[in-house]
């Protein structure tokens, strides 16, 4: 379907740059490193009542309120306790009202990346079990496959973050 | 000019420009005939792409004109109030005229035309004016005000087309005020012809009603003008000028700070205090016993506290520009409604947080009709009482603690205790039988759905009532009450907190969460005795607090926080008031009294019910600030859902 030089949404090009990757299980994701504002270590949480599971609540980033996204949750992965090495990363989204600070947590941080055009890859079409449409794009690295995820539509179906929960894998 | 430190740069370009062509505008020759170039509504009605191509190329241009333009208008009426008073002060026209000029002279040079034009003609009246060939009273005044307000309009309105939105405002008011002032100033200048003459006209004759004239578009708002005509006065003033003028020098050294930049200060400043708390509560630090640092530490805490008290006042605005709002109403109402009044202003400089001035003056302008529509009588009904034919409302505001008291106080006839009560008894507010305090029973007024119908009239009956002027104060935390003595006048009594951005709370635990009740909402909290909890269905649903029986709510359960499924008995309740209704909440527990800083959830939250917001506690946590008002309705569905 995709024509030279596109995969899905995204010409390759857009797609070239530097990437965060980050663990949820076994599975290795990424996310672009502009987007990125910081990472700090799990802390203490303050749960928000009425809102989807995933969404464990908000911390104080610097004075601060900033919402926070277990990652593991959102994609369907069991829950697992927070270890030393669990992570909160710090992005800023754009949403449907603007940009924004959030949080995620992650299992652990990996490393930065320089992702090239020839590394970036189709997005295979998975069936309707799995939801394609907050992957921008896979890379290939080293004999390793990263998703590259569109953190604005992971985080902000219509900039709540009550959204479709995606089908566990 | 020389260093335009205050303004802009577009201001300052054009401040220079307006000196150099003041001097033009005034000589003779520049003065058009009054009534040439009628401009119709087409002129007005320019095209989007036509108007708005110079600021749709650069957007922070147009917001910058809008921006200083409204300034501009603010400066005007104040001046122009203050002109009402002293109609012979030429320095005050020349206040008035120099912004016109500028905002004139914006317009035209980002080619926003339809605004240029109404200006023009205004600036006309008003050079005029300034160089004595027409003379200013009330109706100048009022047309000149009303040109302030359409222009406002059209200047917004400019703000929505460049957002894209459609044009709101049409040209409609803005061609009739155009016409009056010609017609203004054609009358004016016939008159000044005949005095010369010496044909010994009587002024008062030539300042015979404007409605009266054949001008259909201008017939509908004309009125104002007209009931405006029979007290024109061409004395100054022999009333000590309430507005009076502030020392220019004040605004010269203010610069304009984006709020974002504000708030990331303030922000910054709250964490410093966390984490200067925290070093100073470290065990490591604490167990050293040393004096030096002891004294550092000491001198470090007030540091920081001066450093948040200033970053605060950084946002805190004189409540001024909401009591010259107030004074425009009372202003028109009194013309309209045909009663003198004079407006005593005191504590305009009084300091509030910015947004409490913006919110504040909707239900301060609601009240201050009330006063002068209801309240003061008609100057016969007065005198007949042994009372001055003009009425007196005053307007003051002051400091109580870390409060803020506005007080509208008139002294008119006062609230009439006898017909409250019997139209609340009719409309089902009280029991037919209950007979209560007096203070009681004013306070109904404030109740929804209480409207004296006997006394709606075009100003104050519009459906807006004084419960809504409750509502908006009591989103604001503050409190409105009202004192009246029969014949003596009636006072309302506003009660806010300096600020939004910091809250006095009541910090609770709520399951394995610490979360902040807003004091203000609290009225007691208490251990009930086991024989004061009832059950229904085996559950605790109400609690006996002296004589009355209030519903009961475990605040973990309603909100979905866990916990508190306790026996209520054993736990403790807290008693929340909201709206006149009051419920009793039971928490795990009771923890303190703390101030804090009020941060938003932002909009990922904005459907989380019976939560306010976020607050940074003592130990760097967050603390959620709950919404009495959320959670009272909450409450209140609930229990529509059990019957």
């Amino acid at each position: 379907m995709s024509t030279h030089g596109a995969t899905g949404r995204f010409q390759r090009e857009e797609l070239v740059g530097k990437y965060l990757t980050f663990a949820l299980g076994n599975e290795e994701y990424s996310v672009p490193v502009l987007k990125v504002r910081e990472i700090i270590k799990i802390m203490d949480i303050t749960a928000v009542p009425q809102v989807p599971h995933y969404v464990k609540g908000v911390v104080n980033l610097r004075g601060k309120v900033i919402p926070v996204v277990d990652l593991r949750l959102k994609f369907g992965f069991p829950p697992q306790e927070y270890t030393e090495r669990t992570c909160i990363i710090v992005v800023e989204v754009v949403l449907a009202t603007g940009a924004r600070m959030m949080g995620i947590i992650v299992d652990h941080v990996s490393e930065v990346l320089n992702v090239t055009a020839e590394e970036i890859e189709q997005t295979p079409e998975f069936g309707d079990e799995i939801q394609t449409d907050y992957m921008k794009g896979i890379a290939k690295v080293r004999g390793q496959v990263k998703i590259l995820l569109d953190l604005d539509r992971v985080l902000g179906v219509d900039g709540t973050v009550s959204m479709p929960q995606p089908s566990a894998a | 000019m020389e260093l335009p430190l205050a303004t802009s740069g577009l201001a300052a370009v054009e401040e220079a420009e307006a000196v150099a062509d003041i001097a033009e505008t005034a000589s003779p020759a520049r003065t058009e005939p009054a009534a040439a170039a009628p401009v119709t509504e087409e002129d007005l009605t320019i095209d989007d792409a036509i108007e708005l191509a110079v600021v749709q190329s650069d957007p922070e241009l147009g917001n910058l004109f809008i921006a200083e333009a409204l300034d501009h208008l603010g400066t005007i009426e104040a001046a122009l109030l203050e002109l009402d008073e002293r109609p012979g002060d030429t320095g005050l026209l020349n206040d008035i005229f120099r912004p016109f000029h500028t905002v004139k002279g914006n317009a035209s040079a980002l080619g926003i035309v339809s605004v240029e034009r109404v200006a023009h003609k205004v600036e006309n009246l008003l050079d005029l004016a300034r160089s004595g060939k027409i003379r200013v009273g009330a109706p100048e005044v009022d047309l000149v005000l009303r040109a302030v307000d359409v222009l406002t309009m059209m200047i917004g309105d400019v703000g929505h087309r460049l957002a894209g939105r459609p044009r709101t405002a049409t040209g409609t008011e803005a061609v009739a005020l155009v016409a009056q002032i010609a017609l203004r100033i054609e009358r004016q200048l016939a008159a000044a012809a005949n005095r010369s003459d010496g044909s010994g006209l009587d002024f008062s004759e030539l300042a015979a009603p404007v409605a009266s004239e054949p001008l259909d578009a201008a017939s509908a708002t004309a009125a104002r003008v007209s009931a405006g005509e029979s007290d024109t006065s061409f004395d100054p003033s022999p009333l000590a000028s309430a507005t009076r003028r502030k020392d220019d020098l004040a605004t010269a050294t203010a610069i304009k700070v984006d709020t974002r930049k504000l708030d990331n200060l303030v922000d910054v400043v709250g964490e410093l205090i966390v984490v200067q708390s925290l070093i100073q509560q470290d065990p490591a630090l604490s167990s050293l016993v040393d004096g030096r640092l002891a004294r550092n530490m000491a001198q470090l805490r007030r540091l920081t506290a001066d450093l948040q008290r200033n970053s605060m006042a950084l946002r805190m605005v004189p409540i001024r520009q909401a009591f010259q709002k107030v004074a425009r109403v009372v202003r028109d109402i009194s013309r309209k409604a045909g009663k003198p009044v004079d407006l005593v202003i005191t504590g305009e400089d009084t300091e509030l947080d910015r947004k409490m001035v913006e919110e504040i003056t909707d239900p301060l302008m609601h009240m201050a009709r009330n006063s002068v529509d209801h309240g003061v009588e008609l100057p016969d009904a007065r005198q007949a009482a042994g009372k001055p034919a003009r009425a007196t409302v005053s307007l003051s505001a002051y400091y109580q603690g870390s409060h803020v008291i506005i007080e509208v106080k008139d002294d008119g006839a006062g609230l009439n205790t006898e017909r409250i009560l019997e139209s609340a008894r009719r409309k089902g507010l009280i029991a037919a039988d209950a007979a209560p305090a007096p203070e009681d029973i004013h306070r109904l007024i404030f109740e929804p759905g209480f409207s004296t119908a006997a006394q709606v009239t075009e100003v104050s009956g519009r459906g807006v009532g004084m419960d809504v002027v409750r509502r908006n104060i009591e989103l604001l935390r503050g409190r409105v009450d009202i004192r009246t003595e029969r014949g003596q006048g009636s006072m309302f009594l506003v009660r806010l907190p300096l600020t939004l951005a910091v809250l006095d709370g009541l910090l609770v635990r709520v399951g394995t969460e610490r979360c902040v009740l807003p004091a203000a909402a609290v009225r007691e909290s208490l251990r009930p005795l086991p024989e004061h909890v009832h059950f229904v269905q085996g559950h605790p649903r109400m609690v006996q607090v002296r004589e009355s029986v209030l519903p009961l709510v475990s605040l973990g359960a309603l909100l979905g926080m866990g916990g508190s499924a306790l026996d209520p008995s054993s736990a403790t309740v807290v008693v929340v008031e909201e709206g006149g209704s009051r419920i009793g909440l039971v928490v795990e527990e009771l923890l303190h009294k703390q101030e804090v800083v009020v941060k938003s959830l932002g909009d990922s939250f904005a459907s989380v019910r019976g939560v306010a917001g976020g607050a940074i506690l003592g130990d760097g946590r967050i603390g959620l600030i709950l919404d009495p008002h959320g959670i009272v309705a909450m409450v209140r569905e609930g229990g529509r859902r059990a019957a």
